[in-house]
């Protein structure tokens, strides 16, 4: 689920130029590539990191995960967000809840070596988590925050104690914390800056060579999963920007792409039927409110901003339609659909209404002046902050810009470098701000992210993911409750209530829904995931969704 | 010499200015290194946050003066730290991985462009009105005019994607290992001719223009009119006389733009995928990554300083006047 980096582009005029005259150029059937020739055995992958690798594989370290989590380090239980968070056993072959959900046990597969020949077992299991424990800087998801300890039971088991039951961290120790060996790990002095040159692991493939421009991986021949993985090297290349990533691509010079192609038709499908994309949503882009704002905090303000902007067009305009436009429950459609509760949303009806908008803040009481409403506490007037070198985003800004001055709200984009911006953000020093959550397998975990009191802070200091800082006892304690739970009507119905939540309270808009960039060549390699198969997140920088993918594929000959 | 020692306590000032701005601005700059890092990877808590500041000393208690000096011991040694972005790796360890492809591909085609510019200005002023004056000259200015990653992208399509002549990008195949072997060395240089052809041609019209112009105006001068008058070889005048005097103002540009091989040429590396510097440079920019932009800065204020240096000694040995200043 974890992405490295989000694929966007900083510069998109020199990609907009090659891509004019590439799409003029028409066919390219056999290009020099800089690709080693494969007829399936070996596959590429171009995914635009934004860096050179360090060859570092050190699987706690957030720069570098990508490389080494899925690929050469595994986790316990696979769990698919694409199909609302199922669970395909993996390093453990089973998991229990017991004494009131608040211990979890997982019993560990037997037969599984790591890549040097050492037999994996669940001291392995222990000693990754308390290593996590001890060194909290690679404790990524904070699973300590909810654990009390962790114990081996019995020859092949490992025991969770919670300090409260906490159902949905499953997500993360099963399927987020990559499992390191003791024997390597065990004599290491410091792990949080060690760089992991030579990762040992019991995943499916092994690295290979590294330079800065790219990893090589190889087949690890005793992987656990007999007959498996079927592509024997993998390439990883790293791109600084876009446009050789997207031309590799497009000359067939890697089969598998994870980035942002503009006017994908003509310059990427056109070009051969075996040529795909699919884009599936994971979780929102929405306008953060800052609710410590006195004109922000009145509710006819952020409704008639919910209903004043339309979706649709800011996801064509903004996201060249690649990104699908959100709704007010916050529910990622279709990926999570069965979680929308349509009746209230119907009920509530966020479809874009400039005439409603207007007059919700006339009937508040407002006055429009110079076409700007003026409320008791202050003007309609605002900034927006933005991460200026995310030009999708910055579109899309300039549109809801428009959207809302024509209802009488005026705003200001404020497009920033990406470090100020996220001070601003966290520290809660804006009017405004456009943003996304990380998500998770299932609605709840951004619903959690964006509503939760924990993740808020108080001005000046960072907040985890509650930006608006927005706090509600009531919303917290269903917060707490879906965490007590397993049976998925109860979580049916507390996700439910946090959509009215979103749909009466309006503490964020929902914009757009974030995707998982992916391209896919079926000219020598078959297996990828579909929309019709989904059965793992697609993108290169999904971990440890990679090694699931990676598992699927084989060679067409 | 009293001139050379002028010069030297000159780079001296210059350099330490140099090294304190370079101290200073990366801490007057707004954000946080570290709060970067967490928006970028999310899961990250306000207390993990703080486990994170200290590890990248973005909060030490220490005082501006104390860390200043502290910061003139490291770089003496050498020593920058580790890099934001590339952590754990040191940032000496990325420079040095970096840096000789830099001077490979930016340092050649800067020599090379100064040598063919000054040559083709030289002769073609020499035959002023010739067919080579009349070709290459306004060839070169016109491709020199043109933005640079527009030529390169216009390459990339010409020889890349539609010929299949050369490879689309990157410093050598992917798959391969670098290293001083046949095959490799065969590989990098099948790779640079792209980038460096793209950066000759548009950087070899600035030198054929000054060098150009400075010989017209020499060849008017009456030691140039002498030296014909003895019956000199037009070979010797050519070269001796008009080409020696007029090279002098273009040294101290050429100097400074060797200086400038180190920042890399982020534009070519954006279009080629090239791993140098530059684009080090502007990344480290971006995530605010002091240590390794401190030692980026450094390094190009020193080749410039360096560069220029030597400048003054080359003119001063090539041009007697310069001596007898005091």
């Amino acid at each position: 689920m974890r992405h490295v980096g989000r694929s966007r582009v900083i510069a998109l005029f020199t990609v907009a130029v090659l891509a004019t005259v590439a799409a003029a150029c028409g066919s390219s059937s056999s290009t020099k590539t800089t690709t080693p020739s494969a007829a399936g055995s070996s596959l590429t992958i171009s995914n635009e990191s934004g860096t050179t690798w360090t060859c570092g594989f050190n699987p706690f370290n957030p720069s570098v995960y990508g490389l080494s989590f899925g690929t050469v380090y595994e986790e316990l239980t696979f769990v698919n967000s694409l199909k609302s968070g199922a669970a395909t056993p993996w390093l453990a072959s089973s998991y229990t809840w017991s004494n009131a959900n608040k211990t979890l046990t997982f019993t560990i597969r037997s037969g599984v070596k790591w890549s040097d020949g050492t037999a994996f077992s669940a001291k392995d299991v222990l000693f990754t988590f308390d290593m996590l424990k001890k060194f909290p800087a690679l404790d990524l998801n904070a699973v300590w925050s909810v654990l009390s300890g962790v114990a081996q039971v019995g020859s092949d088991q490992v025991a969770f104690n919670f300090k409260t039951s906490a159902v949905p961290y499953f997500y993360y120790i099963a399927d987020e914390t990559p499992i390191v060996p003791e024997h390597i790990w065990g004599s290491i002095a410091n792990p949080v800056t060690y760089n992991d040159s030579s990762p040992i692991g019991t995943g499916p493939y092994t690295m290979h060579a590294c330079t800065s421009a790219d990893v090589t991986y190889t087949k690890n021949p005793s992987y656990w999963q007999p007959g498996l993985p079927k592509i024997q090297t993998v390439y990883y290349p790293s791109f600084t920007s876009n446009d050789p990533a997207n031309e590799l691509l497009a000359t067939g010079g890697a089969q598998w792409g994870s980035q942002f192609i503009p006017s994908i038709q003509s310059y990427y499908l056109s070009k051969s039927s075996n040529f795909h994309d699919w884009f599936p949503p994971v979780a929102n882009v929405s306008i953060f409110m800052n609710l410590t704002n006195p004109v922000l905090a009145q509710l006819p303000v952020r409704r008639a901003m919910a209903y004043a902007i339309d979706r649709p067009k800011v996801s064509e305009l903004g996201e060249y339609g690649y990104e699908p436009a959100s709704n007010q429950t916050d529910i990622v459609k279709p990926t999570f659909s069965s979680w929308y509760d349509s009746s209230q949303a119907a009920s509530y009806d966020y479809t874009y209404d400039p005439s409603r908008a207007k007059s919700i803040l006339q009937q508040a009481g407002y006055t429009e002046k110079n076409g700007v409403f003026q409320t008791p506490k202050g003007p309609l007037s605002f900034s927006i902050i933005n991460i200026g070198g995310y030009s999708d985003w910055v579109a899309s800004v300039s549109v809801i810009e428009t959207e809302l001055k024509a209802v009488g709200i005026s705003i200001t984009p404020d497009n920033l470098a990406s470090s100020v911006f996220d001070t601003d953000l966290y520290t809660g020093k804006y009017q405004l701000g456009y943003n996304s959550e990380s998500g998770g397998p299932s609605p709840y975990y951004e619903l959690r992210q964006l509503l939760y009191s924990a993740n808020s802070a108080p001005l000046g200091q960072p907040a985890a993911t509650d930006w608006e800082r927005y706090s509600n006892p009531q919303t917290d304690a269903l917060i707490n409750q879906y965490g007590a739970t397993t049976s998925p009507a109860t979580q049916q119905s507390i996700v439910d209530k946090l959509e009215l939540v979103m749909l009466k309270e309006v503490p964020v808009i929902p914009m757009t829904e974030e995707v998982d960039w992916y391209q896919y060549d079926t000219a020598n390699i078959a297996g990828w995931a579909t929309p019709s198969d989904p059965y793992a997140q697609p993108g290169a920088y999904d971990v440890p969704d990679i090694g699931v993918m990676l598992l699927h594929l084989y060679p067409k000959s | 010499m009293r001139y050379i020692a002028r010069r030297t306590a000159f780079f001296v000032f210059t350099l330490w200015a140099a090294v304190t701005v370079n101290f200073v601005i990366p801490r007057l700059m707004p954000g946080n290194p570290a709060l970067a890092m967490i928006a970028r990877y999310k899961h990250v808590t306000p207390a993990e946050l703080a486990s994170l500041e200290v590890l990248f000393g973005v909060k030490t208690h220490a005082s501006l003066v104390s860390e200043y000096f502290e910061y003139l011991a490291n770089i003496s040694r050498g020593r920058f730290g580790i890099s934001y972005t590339f952590f754990p790796e040191t940032v000496s360890h990325e420079v040095l991985q970096a840096i000789p492809w830099t001077l490979c591909l930016v340092g050649v085609t800067t020599i090379l462009a100064f040598l063919l510019g000054t040559l083709i200005g030289l002769v073609s002023a020499w035959r002023r009105g010739g067919w080579l004056d009349s070709i290459l000259p306004p060839i070169f200015v016109i491709t020199s005019a043109f933005p640079y990653f527009w030529i390169a992208l216009l390459a990339v399509w010409l020889f890349s994607i539609k010929l299949n002549w050369l490879p689309l990008f990157g410093g050598y195949s992917i798959g391969d290992t670098p290293g001083w072997h046949w095959h490799f060395v065969v590989d990098a240089l099948e790779h640079s001719i792209l980038p460096a052809s793209t950066i000759l041609v548009t950087a070899i019209g600035g030198w054929i223009l000054t060098m150009r112009n400075n010989v017209i105006s020499v060849l008017d001068e009456d030691y140039v009119r002498m030296a014909r008058a003895k019956g000199l070889k037009p070979w010797t005048v050519m070269w001796g006389y008009a080409g020696r005097n007029a090279i002098l103002p273009n040294l101290t540009g050429f100097a400074m733009s060797l200086g400038f091989v180190v920042s890399g040429a982020i534009l070519v590396e954006y279009v080629f995928n090239y791993p140098g510097v530059g684009w080090m440079l502007l990344d480290a920019v971006f995530n605010e990554d002091y240590p390794l932009m401190q030692a980026l800065f450094l390094l190009i204020t020193l080749a410039v300083l360096t560069a220029v240096l030597l400048a003054d000694v080359v003119t001063a040995l090539l041009d007697a006047r310069t001596r007898d200043l005091v």
